[in-house]
């Protein structure tokens, strides 16, 4: 019943920064002194015919009608203008995206898995990467392997993606001619190719977050190395594996995994610069484009999945830290994570 | 009328000179066949000819036939010419008709004939505020058209008669002489009612140029293949060389530089739409045989400093006059990426538009003349003169503020620039409230006649309200000349009308010419036949082909 409760409040808890998002999305964009109405005006843009596209698209009524028109239209669909060009907005209607002739929902569907493809591969790189150098650096302490791990994971924390992208695409794709240079290609079409051109995004990508993982286990499992519980196994006769992978690293793994999601729910919501240097058109290339054409149905709608994304990566860390720490339950772990 | 954006104007930022449209590009003649790559980084091509902004010579040019067309080579004025239609118009004798007759002949991918009630359609569903964001000049010269609201709402326009399948007559507000360029826009193309899906139009429209769309995939790609029903005989400037056209679209600009100047595999046949950027332009020039294939346009496109004319001191024409002569062009000039990012202007019609006159009314070293600068601010009254420059807050319009600022200084102005985004620059500089006293801007007209350079920038009916006369010039006298050159029907006189025009603005000094632009584009070794005129100074889709 306890976790029941629990669950409800957490979801109302997303519900409602949702809320407090999409209001705040929309004040920002209307506060500018833009008008994107003027983008779909044509040219010569006559104050006439600005006054007619703002009013087909709803740009003309007061901004907290047109954010209400947008809760509607999540539930029930929206509709705009009339006769046979009249645009239908299907519910869940997060908006309707007049430059693209699209709805922003089906848009999200049809770059998500662009997003999420670079995101899941390079998540996975990184995690494994990062924690398997932070351990062995933990461990080997003051050798070489662990002044090497560190010395990269300062360059890893320091380099720009934007920098070490175009440097990958140069020595990879261009120079040694390995890999392909950008683009983007469905799993449904080709696998293989579909692998063949996130090789390098996720590379790029895992090489420098992997090394904020490989620092921040490093620091951890130093800190567990020197617990007494950690002393008592290894007191008990345990092998020294065991001690490291089954009591150490079970407890360091909960920092990890708060910022794993955090970075990971972030990443889906767009991977911008990635997307942007290999040519990928996922969720940040949307969300750049969007910007930069004050398309703002499309704004708000990317703007919300991705707050979406990392709000519910949050509850999903919430969820591991019980199976990390099976002491702990769920509004515990939500409590010592200090989000609930 | 297209204002060049800071991105574009970005690409403008080169350190030296290149190769132009050389006669040995030329080589391959009319070749057949291959499959041609087209690396673009925008994200979207919107194939309505309602919705479109396309040039005449890019992207919807090879799928879309309009009434007129453009005949655009190096070194040539741009030139319109029937494409269509038999010819560019028989105007009427109240000057304020226009009547056009189609060719013998042609027919829609399917094999349907292409009729002017097809052409009347798609005029007609241009007005629908569904479709709006297209070239639109023709909504406020034809008659009802302000009141028209499209075809799916409003019934038929009436000054648009079609008495046969073969003619079509449109009814002006007011005599118009570029008329025959207004029919060379999207809007212009054929759209058959029977297969108008407004939702669908912009993916999948029905082909009457040399290709079809056969695949969209949105952001990424865009194949287009043959148009078997294209018949070359009835069109006289699209040779339609290779047999397939691929737009990769969403491409970093960076990385497609390099992917040409690598030029492997199928790059060979590819060319960048965009402008190549500033550090590429820089390893180009070290590299031979990246070298030969950049192509620089001819200087066309007009940059310039707008003087707002309704404020303080720059009511004074003595005190604007005076800024004609302080700036400093070179310094702009080196600013916008030094010779191969412009050549300094004078006159406000560019190179590239019929009828254009080149003159200076203000002589000086392209540094600027300081003394006589100084002469007229005294004269003025004007000594201690503080103004404020307002400039979009990228890194290369900045630059080009600061060398405004710098030249100012020399003769005793003081330059405050006021940095915004573009957004807000456009909402100030083109709005009701213009707090600023100077501003660069950049002109491209949507059609090459010197109306598109004149007319938006200086009648008076274009300040505020998102018009872009910049410097809020009103002067009656232009206004008239204005009037006059836009109703001749006959295009000598009317080009000499917008000569007088362009001088007597300038008489007025209410912007500083600064630089005719130049864009750089690269291609693969296995294109041929691609070049950039001086207008629109933009590589000529329709004539690229493929080595055999």
């Amino acid at each position: 019943m306890r976790t029941l409760r629990y669950l409800a409040t957490r979801l109302l808890g997303m519900v409602g920064t949702l809320l407090v998002i999409s209001v705040l999305t929309y004040a920002v964009f209307y506060l500018l002194p833009s008008d994107p109405a003027r983008l779909s005006c044509g040219r010569p843009c006559t104050p006439d015919r600005l006054a007619e596209a703002s009013a087909f698209m709803g740009y003309s009524k007061p901004w907290l009608q047109q954010y209400l028109d947008f809760l509607v239209g999540i539930v029930a669909g929206r509709h705009f203008g009339s006769g046979l060009a009249a645009v239908d907005c299907a519910a869940p209607c997060f908006g309707y995206s007049f430059r693209l002739n699209e709805s922003v929902t089906q848009l999200i569907v049809d770059r998500a898995p662009v997003t999420f493809s670079i995101a899941i591969g390079a998540a996975v790189l990184w995690l494994i990467v990062g924690v398997g150098a932070g351990v062995v650096a933990a461990v080997k302490r003051g050798t070489v392997i662990d002044r090497s791990a560190m010395v990269f994971s300062t360059i890893g924390v320091s380099a720009p993606s934007y920098l070490v992208g175009l440097l990958g695409i140069l020595l990879f794709g261009f120079t040694l001619d390995v890999v392909p240079v950008g683009g983007y290609v469905p799993l449904t079409e080709s696998p293989v190719d579909w692998l063949w051109h996130l090789v390098l995004p996720w590379t790029v990508l895992a090489l420098l977050s992997a090394a904020v993982y490989a620092r921040l286990t490093r620091g951890q499992m130093l800190e567990v190395l020197s617990e007494d519980y950690i002393r008592t196994a290894r007191a008990k006769g345990l092998r020294e594996r065991r001690v490291i992978g089954r009591h150490a690293l079970r407890n360091v793994l909960i920092p990890v995994a708060t910022v794993f999601g955090l970075d990971l729910g972030t990443l889906l919501g767009g991977a911008v610069i990635s997307e942007k240097v290999f040519s990928m058109q996922g969720l940040g290339a949307l969300l750049i484009d969007a910007v930069g054409n004050v398309d703002l149905p499309l704004i708000v709608g990317v703007t919300l999945f991705s707050a979406f994304l990392v709000i519910f990566a949050n509850f999903l860390v919430d969820l591991v830290y019980s199976v990390l720490d099976p002491r702990m339950s769920l509004s515990d772990a939500a409590a010592s994570s200090g989000r609930n | 009328m297209k204002r060049l954006t800071a991105v574009a104007l970005a690409g403008l930022l080169a350190l030296a000179g290149c190769g132009a449209n050389d006669p040995k590009k030329e080589e391959g003649g009319e070749a057949k066949g291959g499959k041609l790559t087209i690396l673009s980084a925008s994200t979207d091509i919107n194939f309505d000819p309602a919705k479109s902004q396309n040039l005449a010579i890019t992207t919807l040019g090879l799928v879309l036939r309009r009434l007129t067309t453009w005949d655009v080579q190096p070194g040539k004025p741009a030139v319109v010419v029937p494409d269509l239609a038999t010819d560019t118009g028989k105007i009427g004798a109240d000057g304020e008709s226009w009547t056009y007759t189609l060719k013998d002949g042609l027919t829609y991918a399917d094999g349907s004939a292409i009729t002017t009630a097809d052409i009347k359609y798609g005029i007609e569903r241009s007005f629908a505020p569904e479709l709006s964001g297209g070239l639109g000049y023709h909504k406020s010269l034809l008659t009802g058209g302000d009141k028209y609201k499209g075809p799916y709402t409003g019934g038929e326009l009436a000054s648009i008669e079609t008495p046969d399948a073969k003619t079509i007559v449109f009814h002006l507000t007011t005599a118009y002489g570029d008329w025959p360029w207004i029919v060379s826009m999207p809007a212009f193309s054929p759209v058959p009612k029977a297969k108008d899906d407004p939702k669908k139009y912009n993916q999948n429209p029905v082909a009457s140029g040399p290709y079809q769309v056969s695949s969209y995939q949105q952001g990424s790609l865009v194949k287009l293949t043959r148009n078997p029903k294209w018949d070359a005989k009835t069109d006289q400037v699209r040779t339609a060389g290779p047999d397939e056209i691929d737009f990769q679209l969403g491409q970093e600009t960076t990385v497609a530089a390099q992917r040409l100047i690598a030029d492997t595999g199928d790059d060979r046949n590819a060319f960048g739409a965009g402008f190549v950027p500033p550090a590429q332009l820089v390893q180009i020039q070290a590299n031979p045989t990246a070298k030969e294939r950049l192509v620089t346009s001819e200087p066309g496109a007009l940059t310039y400093l707008a003087l707002n004319t309704q404020r303080g001191p720059l009511k004074d024409v003595k005190v604007r006059q005076a800024i004609e002569y302080a700036v400093d062009k070179k310094a702009f000039q080196i600013a916008s990426g030094g010779t191969t990012g412009g050549d300094p202007a004078s006159t406000l019609i560019t190179p590239g538009i019929a009828g254009r006159v080149d003159y200076n009314l203000y002589p000086a070293d392209p540094a600027g003349d300081v003394a006589k600068a100084k002469q007229l601010l005294t004269e003025a009254g004007q000594t201690r003169l503080k103004l404020v420059l307002l400039s979009e807050n990228d890194q290369v319009n900045l630059a080009k503020a600061q060398a405004i600022q710098q030249g100012l200084q020399r003769a005793g102005i003081t330059v405050t620039i006021k940095p915004v985004t573009t957004d807000a620059w456009i909402e100030v500089a083109t709005g009701d409230k213009p707090d600023f006293d100077l501003t660069v801007s950049g002109w491209q007209p949507d059609f090459p006649s010197a109306n598109g350079n004149i007319q938006p920038l200086f009648d008076s009916t274009q300040i505020g309200g998102g018009g872009y006369n910049l410097a809020r010039y009103s002067q009656p006298e232009v206004d008239t000349l204005i009037a006059q050159a836009t109703a001749e029907g006959d295009p000598a006189k009317a080009q000499a009308l917008w000569a007088q025009a362009d001088k007597r603005i300038l008489q007025d000094a209410p912007v500083v010419p600064l630089l005719y632009a130049k864009n750089s584009f690269l291609h693969g070794s296995n294109v041929r036949n691609f070049s950039v005129a001086a207008f629109p100074g933009y590589p000529n889709y329709l004539k690229v082909s493929l080595k055999n």
